[in-house]
């Protein structure tokens, strides 16, 4: 497989809360259009670590970052750059599912319309029709896009966030657990959708089950402890990890 | 004690935790029955006055009318003479001793009453026409079957030949009850059957107006500043604290605040609406800022970083989305804050709203009165009319804070979202 870009890339990065220290000197790189998984036992700080990229721990006080994390070689956390910006650029899926109270067609048209996405009505719907359908969600939903958005099940929740993340158009796609909450099925639906989006954008997804990571990750990220552990290829990774404690963490030992 | 015994026992604890619960919930519901019915009870009649019918011609040489008289000549003539006229045709003979008795029998005002109907109707000049005259708060009770007609006459307010002549009109069925319109249109009076609470509930409507215009921007701003943008540190601690103090404060030390720096610092004017819309609106400001910042912190984390992940500001965030989600609260709990004030009577008092206000006031700033303190003043009066005016006002009050409280409730649960 060919190295593709360099998207994303941080360097010696440290979070604190407060006194408490999240992260110890992450250094990481992350390539364009490729999948990347970050695992690792719960309170490691992969939450924190993909929050960083799109500066949503700025709206917790205690969190202080050092180090530098780069997009496209900009460093992200410099005065230079405008947050809304940035978050126009990087999307995010949340654990939970959290579509505003609002209609299905509101739901995905919030964020064109502050931007500035589209020039009238017609663009706009377009525009929703097309991340509707990236999302997998378009033939469920074409015809109550009217409805509330909280009246979807779980899992078509999930994705009316994903569509809704797809919508400004990011580079940028980071997940934090987007299966936590979903059946089965709506997994599988969901696994397929990431597999479709690494054609378009770069994926960050942190999860817990390791089938998962196998199943949609080209390279993946192993914390504990607040530290990078293990970096590379899924497929070395899983088969042939160079460090025992991804090792006892990837066949179950701890964790 | 055996496995079954302590079961039994765990039940006979609860049965008997319902039956308290119980018994609580219906004493609860006696003594708010009791009120509502002696307030009801004693209220009703407050809403009917008694009337006499006079036949009344408007003699233009009477009232020293000129030949084609205009609105202004119509106005300013004096009625006293042909108001006289008019009713001493009630008795059958003419007498003056009677005449004098009979005068008794109407409220003060009734030549006031005929001038009024002719203002309204001008081409009655120079015919005749049935017009239904207030009677006196003393006939007005008799008619109503509230005054002890059988103790010595020289202890009652209506002697034997007064009684007479009632009895007669009665029975020519010239005595009426009919909608107490004075109640609502009228100021304070020291007559019963004169008094209404116009002027109180005008000024009540001033005084709340003003405090929802000046509480409600505050408040909300206030709120949506310290729970969404203020950094939290001591000095906002600080605040919240204060809020919550401000918000126990008895609401007399606001009346005091108000006499001591509205009418005594800056002069302004006593008695009136805007010193107490203005008072009410500091007592009512921590009231409405506490709910105001519950019900923005009861909208979940979750959505506030849904709008921030697609790029909001946060800015956006909070008047797009978590402003909208809390408005519910926010209304009812404003709502419920301008009940309080409608109902809180102390500090007015302190600001001298339980004025005797004649006049309707016109304007928040003419003296008023409100419609708790109508009910303090007139509790402190013995006629039975005002009695009744007292328990009536209460119902009115009363109206308006149900109204209030189920508009509350009613925002609440139509606008509130579900999440899950
Ligand atoms: N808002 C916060 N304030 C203080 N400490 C925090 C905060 N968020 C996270 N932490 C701490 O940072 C550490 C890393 O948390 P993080 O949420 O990144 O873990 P995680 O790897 O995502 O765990 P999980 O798999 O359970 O989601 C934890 O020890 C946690 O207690
Ligand atoms: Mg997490």
């Amino acid at each position: 497989m060919k190295e593709r870009k360099i998207k994303i890339k941080t360097e010696n990065l440290e979070v604190y809360y407060g006194e408490k220290q999240a992260l110890f000197d992450v250094n990481l790189e992350i390539h364009e259009k490729e999948v990347t998984a970050l695992i690792g036992p719960s309170g490691c700080g992969k939450s924190t670590f993909i929050r960083c990229i799109n500066r949503m721990n700025d709206v917790i006080d205690i969190c202080k970052i050092k180090g530098s994390i780069e997009i496209d070689g900009k460093n992200i956390n410099h005065k230079s750059i405008d947050v809304v910006r940035l978050r126009e650029k990087v999307g995010m899926v949340f654990q939970k599912p959290n579509p505003f109270p609002k209609s299905i067609y509101d739901n995905i048209a919030y964020g064109p319309k502050i931007h500035g996405i589209t020039k009238n009505k017609g663009e706009l719907d377009n525009l929703i029709e097309n991340s509707l359908r990236k999302a997998a969600l378009w033939n469920e939903v074409k015809d109550r896009l009217h409805e509330p958005g909280t009246s979807l099940s779980g899992g078509q929740q999930q994705r009316l966030c994903i569509a809704r993340a797809i919508s400004v158009n990011p580079e940028i796609i980071l997940m934090d657990e987007p299966c936590s909450a979903l059946d089965p099925i709506a997994t599988a639906k969901i696994e397929e959708l990431i597999d479709e989006l690494r054609e378009t954008y770069t994926i960050i997804i942190v999860t817990h089950s390791m089938a998962q990571a196998v199943r949609v990750s080209q390279k993946t990220g192993f914390f504990h402890l607040g530290k990078l552990i293990e970096f590379g290829t899924t497929e070395k990774m899983f088969k042939n990890p160079s460090n025992n404690m991804t090792q006892d963490y990837i066949t179950g030992r701890f964790g | 004690m055996t496995k079954d015994q302590r079961i039994k026992k765990r039940h006979r604890a609860e049965a008997r935790f319902k039956l308290y619960g119980l018994v609580s919930i219906i004493l609860a519901l006696t003594f708010v029955g009791f009120l509502v019915f002696t307030i009801f009870s004693k209220g009703s009649d407050a809403f009917s006055k008694t009337t006499i019918k006079v036949n009344v011609s408007f003699n233009a040489e009477i009232l020293s009318l000129p030949s084609n008289p205009s609105l202004e000549d119509i106005q300013d003539a004096d009625y006293y003479d042909l108001a006289l006229e008019s009713i001493n045709k009630l008795l059958l003979t003419s007498n003056p001793d009677d005449e004098k008795l009979l005068k008794k029998l109407f409220s003060p005002d009734f030549d006031l009453e005929i001038k009024n109907y002719l203002v309204k109707n001008p081409d009655l000049i120079n015919q005749t026409q049935d017009i239904n005259l207030t009677s006196s708060d003393d006939i007005d009770q008799l008619f109503k079957g509230n005054f002890p007609r059988d103790i010595p006459e020289d202890r009652r307010q209506v002697n034997d030949r007064q009684l007479e002549i009632f009895d007669e009109l009665v029975a020519q069925d010239k005595i009426q009850k009919k909608f107490n319109n004075y109640f609502f249109t009228n100021g304070d009076s020291r007559d019963p059957e004169l008094a209404g609470i116009g002027a109180s509930l005008l000024g009540s409507f001033f005084s709340v107006v003003i405090c929802l215009i000046l509480s409600f921007p505050i408040a909300i701003l206030a709120s949506i500043y310290l729970e969404e943008f203020a950094p939290k540190n001591k000095i906002t601690d600080f605040i919240e604290i204060n809020i919550n103090n401000l918000a126990a404060v008895p609401s007399i030390v606001y009346g005091l605040l108000g006499l001591g720096i509205l009418l005594g610092f800056m002069n302004f004017p006593r008695s009136t609406p805007l010193v107490a819309g203005i008072t009410l609106a500091l007592m009512t400001l921590p009231r409405i800022i506490i709910p105001c910042r519950a019900s923005l912190k009861a909208v979940p984390p979750s959505i506030r970083e849904g709008a921030l992940a697609v790029g909001a500001s946060k800015f956006q965030s909070v008047f797009h989305h978590v402003v909208p989600l809390s408005l519910p609260g926010t209304l009812s709990g404003t709502i419920i804050g301008l009940a309080q004030a409608l109902g809180e009577t102390a500090p007015l008092i302190l600001i001298g709203m339980v004025a005797f206000v004649v006049d309707i006031p016109g304007s928040p700033i003419d003296p008023a009165s409100s419609l708790p303190a109508q009910v303090y003043l007139w509790s402190e009066s013995a006629e039975r009319g005002f009695v009744e005016k007292t328990s009536a006002t209460i119902m009115i009050l009363l109206t308006f804070l149900i109204v209030m409280n189920f508009i509350a409730v009613y925002l609440r649960q139509k606008f509130e979202k579900k999440w899950n």
